[in-house]
C-alpha cells in the first residue's frame, strides 16, 4: 500500500468547505495544511490540485476570496464560506453520509448480509 | 455538467487574463513564503526551506496550467493564441502571404460577384405572389420573324374558354406612346393590359390602385399605372403623383397607381394602361381579327394543375383552332404554341451567358486554390524543421493541425475581404452588362446571403488547404527530432501532387483561354460584317409624326408629308451636308410592319412557307444618301408620285427568293394575307423597278430579311427616318440637325439620333463585353498558372540544390542545368496544354450559341491559345531555370 493517498474526485471540494466551516476564513496554505494534518499526512495537496479546486468553488459561488494581511503581516488571499457554500456543505455532508452508509452496508461482513 | 454560473465566470475569465494571472502568482508566492517560514521555524536553512517548499508545490508551471484550464474556456483561448501566432508567422513571410492573399482574392472575388448575379437572376423567388405558378405562352412559326408572333384577341378567347388548367389569363399588348410634358416629348414604352392583369400576375400597388374588371372595354376612361422604376426615374418617387393628369398622345390620362418593383417581361415597360387608351385596341379589327396578333399571354395555373397538364390542354386547343380556321394558319409555316414557366422565360436569354460566367469564375477559383495549395505545400516543406521543433517542445499533431488551420483561415479570410471589395467594384459592371439579358439584373445585390456564401467558400478553402499538407505522424516526429530536423526535400507523394496541380492549372487555363479566344474572334468577325451601307459618314434620325393607327384622321398624312418636305430642305441646306434622304424607318433599324408577299406568276409549292417582307418606304434621295447600292433597275425618282403607277424596290433577299437567277425588274408583286384588312395598305399589284443590296437592319449577327420599299409618296408617312450624309465628322452634325427639326416640329419626338458607326457599335457592344469578361477571367487564370509553374520549379530547384551542385562539380555547365530545369517545366506545360486543348475541344461546344462567324473547334483559336500558353509558360520556367544555372557548386557542396 502506498504511503500517500490520492484525493478522490469530488471529495476535495467537501474537505475545503468543511475546513472553512470549522476554521473560518483561511488562505490556500492554511487549507492545505489543515487537510494534510486532518488526514494525518496521508494526503498531500500540491498547488495543481488545490488551486483549481478553490477557483472552481469560487466560480460556483460557494466561497469568496479576498486579499488581506495575514497573521505575520504578509498579504494573503483568504477564502470564506458564502451562505450558498454553507448550504452546499450541508447537502454534500448528508449525501456523503448516505453514500458511506450504503457502501458500508455492501462491504459489511458476510453473516450480516445473509 | 457545467453550471451556468461557472460558465459565465469562465467566459469572463477568458477575457480577463492578465489580472487573474498576476493574482495567481501573488497567491502562489504567499503560499511559498508561508511554507518556507514554517520550514525555517522547524530549523531548516532558509535556502533549503525555500527549495523544499517548491518541491512540495508540485511544480508551479503545471499548477498555473491547471488553474488556467479551470479559469477560462481553453479552446477559445487556444484559437485566439493560434490566430495571434498565425498572424505573426504570416508577417514573417510577406511574399508568400501577398501572393496567396491576392490569388485567393481574385478567385473569391470573381465567385462572389457571379454568385450574386446567379442568386438574383436565377435563384431568388419572384416578387410575384406564387410566381412559380405563372406560365408564359409563346406562339411561333417557321421563318424569319416567326420566333414570337404574339396572339390575337380571338385566339386568347379560345384558350380562355377552352382550358380548365389555366386559372386566369392576363393579356398584355406592347405599345409606345409619346408623353408630353410642356414642350418636352418623351417616348414611353407601355403595356396595354386587361383589368385582370395585375391580379393574375400577383402584383400589388404600393400607391393608389391597379386596374380591375371595371377598366375593361371601350366605354371607360383611360387610366395609367406607373412601374416602380419609371416612378422613381421620372417622378423621383413623389407620392403625390396619384391623380395627376398626364398628356399621352392627344389624350389626358390620370395616374391611378404605382406598382411594386417587379421585373418587366417580355419588354422593358415604363407604364401600364387599360386597353381603351388605344382606339385600335378596342376596335372591331383588333377584337375580331384572328390574324391581328398584338397580345402577349401570361397565365396562372389553376389550383392543383401542373405545367404538363397545361401543355397538353393548350396543345389540344391549338390543334382544334388550326383545323377550324385554316385561313389563319399557313400549314407550311408550322404554327405552334409553347408553355414556358414564367421564371424560366425571364432568365432564358441570360442562361447561357450566366453559366459561362459561372464556369469561368469556378475555373479561376480552381486554379487559385491549386496554386495556393502548391504554395502551402512548398512552405510546409520549408517549415518542417520548425514543426519538428514545435513537436519536440510538446505540441501534439492535433495542435499543429490547428495551427495550420488558423493560418489558412487567416489567409482565406484576408483573401475574402479583398475579394468582396473586388466584387463590389465589379458588380456595377455586371449589372449594366446583364441588363441586356435579364429583366432581373436590377435585383443583383451583394447581400447577406451572398456574403454568407463567400464566408462558407473561404472556410471550405481553409479546411482543404490545412488537410492537403500532410503532417508527419505522431510517432514519426521522434525520428525527425533525432535526425536533427534537417530534411528539406518533400516526399515523392507530395511532389507528384504538386506536379499534378500544375498540369491541372495549365489545362484549365487553356480551356478558359480557348473560350476567351472564341468570343474575341466572334467580336472581331462581327465588327467586320458590312452593314450594307457603303459609307459610315451617315447620321440617322427618326422623327415619327404619325402612327399606323392615325390613318383615319383626315388630312393628317398630307400635313405630315408637307412638314417632312420642309425638314428635308432645311437639312440639305446645312453646311457640310452632301445628301439627305427620307424613309421609314431609317436604315439599320428593323421595320415592325411585316406582311406576306406574293409574286405574279410564281406559285408556291405545297408546303412551302409564304415569304414575309418588311414594309419600308424611301424617297428618291434615300438610297444614295445612305449608300445602299442599287444592284438592278433604278432608285425611286420624283416621277413616282402618289397618283402615278404603283412601284416598289425590293432587296436582294426577296429577289433571290422569288426570282432566283432572273431579273425581277418589270415583274409584279403584291402584299397579301388576311391581316391587310385591318390596315390602310392595299393588296394591289406593284411593279418592281429596282433591286437594292441587303442591309443589316436587325443587327450585324442576323440573317437579312426580305424587304419591300414603297415610294414615300405612295404610302402613308409613318415613322419618318432621315439619312444624312456629310463630308466628314458626321457626329458633329447631330445637334445642328436636331435644331432644324425642332424649329419645324417643336413638340415632336426626335429619337435615335445616331451615326452608322454608333448603330454598328450598339450591335457589337454586348459581344465586346462578353469577350472582355471571359478574356479577363482567362488572363487571370494564365497569370495564376504562370506563377504556379514558376513557384513549383523554383521549389524544385531549391530542393535539388545539392544535386545540382554535385552535377556541376562533375562537369555539367550552367546551360545544361538550365536545360534540365526547362525540360522539367516544359514537360508539365506540354501535358497541361494537350489536356487543356482536348477538354476545350468538347467544352467550347457549350458556348456555340454565343459564337458568330467561328466554329467552337476553330483550329486557329485552339492553336493560338496553345502557343500563347506555351510562350507564357516558358517565360515562367525561365526564371527558376536561369537561377539554377547560377548555382555555385563550391558553396553548395560546403553547406
Amino acid at each position: 500500500m502506498a504511503d500517500k493517498l490520492d484525493v478522490k474526485q469530488g471529495t476535495l471540494a467537501l474537505m475545503i468547505l468543511r475546513t472553512l466551516d470549522v476554521l473560518g476564513p483561511l488562505h490556500g496554505y492554511g487549507v492545505a495544511r489543515r487537510i494534510e494534518e486532518t488526514s494525518r499526512n496521508r494526503l498531500t495537496l500540491n498547488y495543481g490540485t488545490l488551486y483549481p479546486a478553490l477557483l472552481k468553488l469560487e466560480q460556483e459561488g460557494f466561497i469568496s476570496g479576498e486579499w488581506r494581511p495575514s497573521e505575520n503581516n504578509r498579504r494573503a488571499k483568504y477564502y470564506a464560506l458564502t451562505p450558498a457554500g454553507r448550504k452546499q456543505l450541508a447537502r454534500e455532508t448528508r449525501e456523503w453520509h448516505e453514500t458511506a452508509d450504503l457502501i458500508a452496508a455492501f462491504l459489511a461482513p458476510r453473516r450480516e448480509a445473509r | 455538467m457545467m453550471r451556468l454560473r461557472e460558465g459565465l465566470a469562465r467566459l469572463t475569465g477568458a477575457f480577463r487574463r492578465h489580472r487573474a494571472e498576476d493574482d495567481l502568482h501573488a497567491e502562489f508566492e504567499s503560499h511559498l513564503e508561508m511554507e518556507t517560514a514554517e520550514y525555517i521555524r522547524r530549523g531548516m536553512a532558509p535556502d533549503e526551506a525555500r527549495r523544499q517548499a517548491l518541491i512540495a508545490s508540485g511544480g508551479l508551471t503545471q499548477a498555473t496550467e491547471a488553474v488556467r484550464a479551470q479559469r477560462g474556456i481553453p479552446w477559445l483561448e487556444g484559437i485566439t493564441t493560434d490566430l495571434r501566432y498565425a498572424f505573426r508567422a504570416l508577417r514573417h513571410s510577406p511574399a508568400f502571404t501577398t501572393v496567396v492573399v491576392l490569388t485567393l482574392a481574385l478567385g473569391i472575388g470573381a465567385n462572389t460577384a457571379i454568385f450574386g448575379v446567379v442568386r438574383a437572376v436565377v435563384l431568388k423567388p419572384l416578387p410575384h405572389r406564387d410566381g412559380d405558378r405563372l406560365v408564359y405562352l409563346r406562339q411561333s412559326h417557321d421563318g424569319p420573324g416567326g420566333e414570337s408572333i404574339l396572339f390575337s384577341v380571338p385566339e386568347v378567347r379560345d384558350y380562355r374558354e377552352g382550358t380548365k388548367t389555366l386559372g386566369g389569363i392576363a393579356e398584355y399588348s406592347p405599345f409606345t406612346f409619346t408623353l408630353r410634358d410642356g414642350n418636352d416629348a418623351l417616348r414611353v414604352t407601355a403595356g396595354l393590359v386587361t383589368g385582370n392583369f395585375f391580379q393574375v400576375m400577383g402584383l400589388s400597388p404600393i400607391l393608389g390602385r391597379v386596374t380591375d374588371a371595371t377598366d375593361d372595354g371601350a366605354g371607360v376612361p383611360p387610366v395609367m399605372v406607373l412601374t416602380h422604376e419609371y416612378w422613381m426615374r421620372r417622378f423621383n418617387g413623389d407620392s403625390s403623383v396619384i391623380g395627376r393628369l398626364v398628356k399621352v398622345d392627344s389624350r389626358t390620362v390620370p395616374v391611378i397607381g404605382v406598382l411594386e418593383p417587379a421585373p418587366y417581361f417580355p419588354d422593358r415597360v415604363d407604364v401600364f394602361f387599360n386597353m381603351v387608351i388605344s382606339d385600335h385596341h378596342v376596335s372591331a379589327a383588333m377584337v375580331q381579327g384572328r390574324t391581328h396578333r398584338m397580345t402577349e399571354m401570361i397565365a396562372r395555373l389553376a389550383p392543383e394543375a401542373t405545367v404538363e397538364q397545361v401543355r397538353a390542354e393548350v396543345a389540344a386547343v391549338h390543334e382544334r383552332v388550326v383545323t377550324e380556321h385554316r385561313e389563319a394558319y399557313d400549314p407550311a409555316s408550322h404554327f405552334r404554341v409553347a408553355v414556358i414557366p414564367f421564371r424560366e422565360a425571364l432568365g432564358a436569354r441570360a442562361q447561357l451567358m450566366l453559366w459561362l460566367l459561372v464556369g469561368a469564375a469556378a475555373f479561376v477559383l480552381v486554379i487559385a486554390a491549386a496554386n495556393v495549395t502548391n504554395l502551402t505545400l512548398m512552405r510546409g516543406v520549408r517549415r518542417e524543421p520548425e514543426l519538428v521543433a514545435r513537436a519536440a517542445l510538446g505540441a501534439g499533431s492535433s495542435r499543429l493541425r490547428r495551427l495550420l488551420l488558423a493560418e489558412n483561415l487567416l489567409l482565406t479570410l484576408m483573401g475574402a475581404v479583398l475579394g468582396v471589395m473586388l466584387a463590389v467594384a465589379g458588380t456595377g459592371l455586371l449589372v449594366s452588362f446583364l441588363n441586356r439579358y435579364s429583366a432581373r439584373a436590377g435585383e443583383i445585390r451583394l447581400d447577406g446571403a451572398v456574403l454568407g456564401f463567400t464566408l462558407a467558400m473561404s472556410v471550405a478553402l481553409a479546411l482543404l488547404l490545412s488537410y492537403v499538407a500532410a503532417l508527419p505522424k505522431e510517432g514519426a516526429f521522434a525520428a525527425l527530432i533525432s535526425a536533427g530536423g534537417r530534411r528539406v526535400s518533400g516526399s515523392a507523394r507530395k511532389h507528384r501532387l504538386q506536379r499534378g496541380l500544375v498540369v491541372a492549372q495549365v489545362a484549365v487555363s487553356v480551356v478558359l483561354l480557348a473560350g476567351a479566344g472564341l468570343l474575341t474572334r466572334t467580336m472581331v468577325q462581327l465588327s467586320q460584317v458590312s452593314t450594307g451601307l457603303r459609307t459610315e459618314e451617315v447620321l440617322t434620325m427618326n422623327v415619327p409624326l404619325l402612327e399606323l393607327s392615325d390613318a383615319r384622321i383626315l388630312g393628317a398624312d398630307a400635313a405630315a408629308k408637307e412638314r417632312y418636305q420642309r425638314m428635308l430642305q432645311e437639312l440639305r441646306a446645312l453646311p457640310g451636308v452632301r445628301a439627305v434622304g427620307l424613309g421609314s424607318p431609317s436604315p439599320l433599324r428593323r421595320s415592325t410592319v411585316v406582311f406576306e408577299v406574293k409574286a405574279e406568276g410564281k406559285v408556291l409549292a405545297v408546303g412551302e412557307a409564304m415569304p414575309r417582307g418588311e414594309l419600308r418606304t424611301a424617297d428618291p434621295g434615300f438610297f444614295s444618301a445612305a449608300g445602299i447600292p442599287v444592284l438592278r433597275g433604278r432608285a425611286f425618282t420624283e416621277s413616282d408620285r402618289a397618283e402615278s403607277g404603283r412601284v416598289v424596290i425590293i432587296n436582294e433577299t426577296l429577289a433571290n427568293r422569288y426570282w432566283p437567277g432572273e431579273d425581277p425588274v418589270g415583274q409584279r408583286m403584291a402584299w397579301t394575307g388576311d391581316v391587310l384588312r385591318f390596315t390602310p395598305i392595299s393588296g394591289d399589284w406593284r411593279t418592281v423597278v429596282g433591286v437594292v443590296g441587303n442591309t443589316q437592319d436587325g443587327g450585324l449577327d442576323t440573317e437579312p430579311r426580305p424587304v419591300v420599299f414603297m415610294p414615300f409618296t405612295q404610302m402613308m408617312a409613318i415613322g419618318g427616318g432621315f439619312v444624312i450624309r456629310a463630308d466628314s465628322n458626321i457626329a458633329r452634325l447631330a445637334p445642328a440637325a436636331t435644331r432644324v427639326v425642332r424649329r419645324i416640329v417643336p413638340t415632336a419626338l426626335i429619337e435615335n439620333v445616331m451615326t452608322v458607326a454608333q448603330i454598328k457599335d450598339q450591335s457589337v457592344a454586348p459581344r465586346r463585353v462578353n469577350a472582355a469578361l471571359v478574356s479577363a477571367f482567362g488572363l487571370l487564370a494564365v497569370i495564376i498558372a504562370a506563377v504556379g509553374i514558376a513557384g513549383v520549379l523554383a521549389f524544385s530547384v531549391s530542393a535539388r540544390t545539392n544535386e545540382i551542385g554535385i552535377r556541376m562539380s562533375l562537369g555539367a555547365d550552367g546551360g545544361m542545368v538550365q536545360r534540365m530545369i526547362l525540360r522539367e517545366g516544359g514537360a508539365l506545360l506540354a501535358i497541361g496544354t494537350v489536356v487543356g486543348i482536348a477538354v476545350a475541344f468538347f467544352a467550347t461546344r457549350a458556348i456555340r450559341g454565343l459564337l458568330f462567324g467561328v466554329t467552337p473547334n476553330d483550329p486557329l483559336t485552339l492553336v493560338g491559345v496553345a502557343l500563347m500558353m506555351a510562350a507564357i509558360g516558358i517565360v515562367a520556367c525561365w526564371i527558376p531555370a536561369s537561377r539554377a544555372a547560377r548555382i555555385d557548386p563550391a558553396i553548395t557542396m560546403r553547406s
